[in-house]
């Protein structure tokens, strides 16, 4: 049972960075200067007025009783309205989670993918001229600045060859259409998919193929290696199975750290492409000073990324047999 | 035997460096210094992806240098304020704008020459602090172990999962448009996580080695033993983290002024990319898409590359042999 406690003790630490997060965040938007009540406040109000709108909001209370009345209606899930919508926050979070995990997963497990399988062919044969270009393809990919390149490939793909639709997730009136089947519905999402997924690909292939290269060249000096070579193995059999697994490893501990910043692109894709994730949600709120919506993406998306960790740390344990917890 | 070889061994060394005092010509700590730096340059030229970032990085300087000319030659080139009074809407390239004009008639290419300028604060002072940061706490983490140890180490780990440019975004919802110096500083506080791990790690091997020992019984404080014996054999390690640091920093400028986001009293490319997304002329306009998005993805892989370059004179086993 060590990989059942290992995932509990990680659980439990996780809760803990949640929790330290959420205080931060209420701490955050309490001394900062301006009170939290003046989006409503009226500057021909009376002070009695003020008052009672302070008090409405909670916000005659001392700091303590605000943090406790904030954690509770977080652990009961009432996230409060948010000032744009006018509609609770968690319904309109609701909405756009499944969008952005959709595009960002498969983003990441995409371009992992492909950097793993490129990075291992490219240090198998270090020196050639294949590995001094893909080196500097990943190098470009792994610099170049997504709003950019985003932009880029709408211009490049979506205006001038028309072939993907500029933004959004879906066609509406394909949806709006009741007699539309279901392949014809999926197949419109991806053929909006098709952009900020490439978009997404580019940007994070570079990372990780970078990182097999690298490790995939440390693996190969091992004596196992050496070992394979002796038992007169194929070299696709030392490539594939010696070596590449055990160099893949890194690159899953890095997917992992890597999660908090590569989001951050996500949100961006997701602004410029229209789609309909909680990324933009952000963007959007902190735009319109819709300081609630703000709020609650940001300590999903923090969650996101937190349990997301979890879920690499058990994919590590249980990739490489040598962990022990 | 094995003595003999070491003392072989270290009169080479010797010789070689005597060797290369002599080029230098510079006697004394000026001399070794002069020497180790050739070391250390002889093997970074070998590297030519990283000659290729050290070239792009002069050309950068040189932008960055250039940018205080056009506002004195004419003031229509003021990258902010100047606008041409002949011009009212984006135009191509011209005799008078070599790359075209934006939205109210500025000139493209001063705009572009001041974001060098930017770029360079940002990157550089941000990367500075992240690694100060990260350098300190790493060392007192790494040397005090135990609790102390456990708490930082921590911290670390929470401010390393917290996404950063949006955690920027929410401090500027709350407290109004950020300037240069406040998102330097924010960006400081929240990429030092990293380095302090590295330079943890570090600190653990090393304080376990002789001299560090010696340190000790000859009752050193703490402080010195880290900062003054410690200290200085992870700088290098924290010197290569932060071109790395630099990177991302402009990254993530370059990102919030997309956004929209950035200090309105500057000019920075992720601005000019902003104005050309949201006056929506990029469809029409590329000689004002493309050069901003060129020069940021260019800085940072030029920064990159020479960070590449540096880590193999800091690590020997990355060096193709």
């Amino acid at each position: 049972m060590h990989l059942g406690k290992f995932i509990l003790i990680r659980a439990t630490q996780i809760v803990v960075s949640f929790f330290i997060i959420l205080t931060l965040l209420f701490v955050l938007f309490r001394v900062a200067p301006g009170d939290p009540a003046s989006m409503v406040i009226d500057p021909q109000m009376t002070p009695e007025d003020v008052e009672v709108t302070r008090a409405l909001f909670g916000l005659d209370k001392p700091l303590y009783q605000q943090y406790l009345i904030c954690l509770k209606n977080f652990v009961k899930g009432e996230f409060g309205s948010s000032f744009y919508y006018g509609k609770p926050v968690i319904e309109i979070i609701g909405e756009k989670l499944p969008n952005t995990i959709l595009l960002f997963t498969t983003s990441i497990i995409l371009s992992a993918l492909a950097g793993i399988s490129w990075g291992k062919v490219i240090a198998w044969r270090r020196g050639s001229l294949l590995d001094s270009s893909v080196t500097v393809i990943g190098l470009v990919s792994h610099t170049l600045f997504l709003p950019w390149i985003a932009l880029l490939m709408v211009w490049v793909f979506a205006y001038w060859m028309n072939l993907f639709p500029l933004s959004g997730m879906i066609t509406p009136e394909l949806w709006l259409n009741p007699e539309t089947g279901i392949t014809m519905k999926v197949l419109d999402v991806l053929h909006h998919m098709v952009l900020p997924l490439s978009v997404l690909f580019t940007i994070h292939f570079g990372g990780f193929m970078l990182i097999m290269r690298s490790s995939m060249m440390e693996t190969l000096k091992e004596d196992y290696i050496v070992t394979a070579r002796a038992k007169g193995l194929t070299e696709r059999q030392i490539r594939e199975r010696h070596a590449a697994k055990n160099a893949a490893l890194p690159v899953v501990t890095t997917l992992g750290l890597s999660l908090a910043f590569s989001i951050n692109g996500g949100a961006i894709t997701e602004t410029i492409f229209s789609w309909p994730g909680i990324g933009r949600e952000l963007v959007f709120a902190v735009s319109n000073n819709d300081y609630p919506l703000a709020q609650i993406a940001f300590l999903l998306i923090a969650a996101l990324v937190l349990v997301a960790n979890l879920v690499v740390d058990v994919l590590y344990a249980y990739l490489d047999p040598r962990i022990k917890y | 035997m094995q003595e003999y070889r070491e003392k072989e061994r270290d009169k080479e060394w010797l010789d070689y460096r005597k060797g290369r005092e002599v080029k230098t010509g510079l006697g004394g700590r000026w001399g070794r210094w002069a020497t180790t730096l050739r070391g250390h340059w002889d093997i970074f030229k070998r590297n030519r992806l990283g000659l290729f970032g050290l070239v792009l990085l002069i050309i950068f300087a040189a932008m960055a240098l250039t940018s205080y000319i056009p506002p004195l030659i004419d003031t229509m080139y003021d990258p902010m304020t100047g606008v041409d009074p002949d011009i009212l809407w984006t135009q191509g390239p011209t005799k008078a704008h070599w790359l075209g004009t934006d939205f109210i008639g500025r000139d493209i290419l001063s705009q572009l020459l001041v974001g060098a300028r930017i770029a360079f604060l940002v990157g550089i002072t941000a990367a500075f602090m992240a690694v100060a940061i990260g350098t300190s706490v790493g060392l007192i983490s790494g040397y005090l172990g135990k609790r102390v140890d456990m708490v930082l180490m921590r911290v670390a780990d929470i401010v390393m999962v917290l996404p950063g440019l949006l955690l920027i975004l929410i401090l500027s919802a709350v407290i109004g448009k950020l300037s240069v110096w406040n998102l330097v500083i924010i960006i400081g506080l929240l990429r030092w996580a990293s380095v302090a791990r590295v330079i943890r790690s570090q600190t653990l091997s090393l304080r376990e080695r002789p001299y560090v020992q010696a340190a000790i019984i000859s009752g050193a404080s703490k402080g010195r033993i880290i900062f003054r014996h410690i200290g200085p054999n992870v700088l290098p390690l924290s010197f290569l983290y932060m071109t790395f640091g630099v990177t991302t920093a402009i990254l993530v400028e370059a990102a919030l002024a997309f956004l929209g986001f950035g200090d309105p009293g500057t000019v920075s490319w992720g601005m000019m990319l902003q104005w050309v997304w949201k006056t929506g002329n990029m469809f029409r306009a590329p000689y004002w898409l493309l050069p901003p998005g060129i020069c940021i993805s260019l800085i940072t892989l030029s920064f990159y590359l020479i960070g590449r370059a540096l880590d193999e004179v800091i690590n020997p086993r990355l060096r193709q042999r």
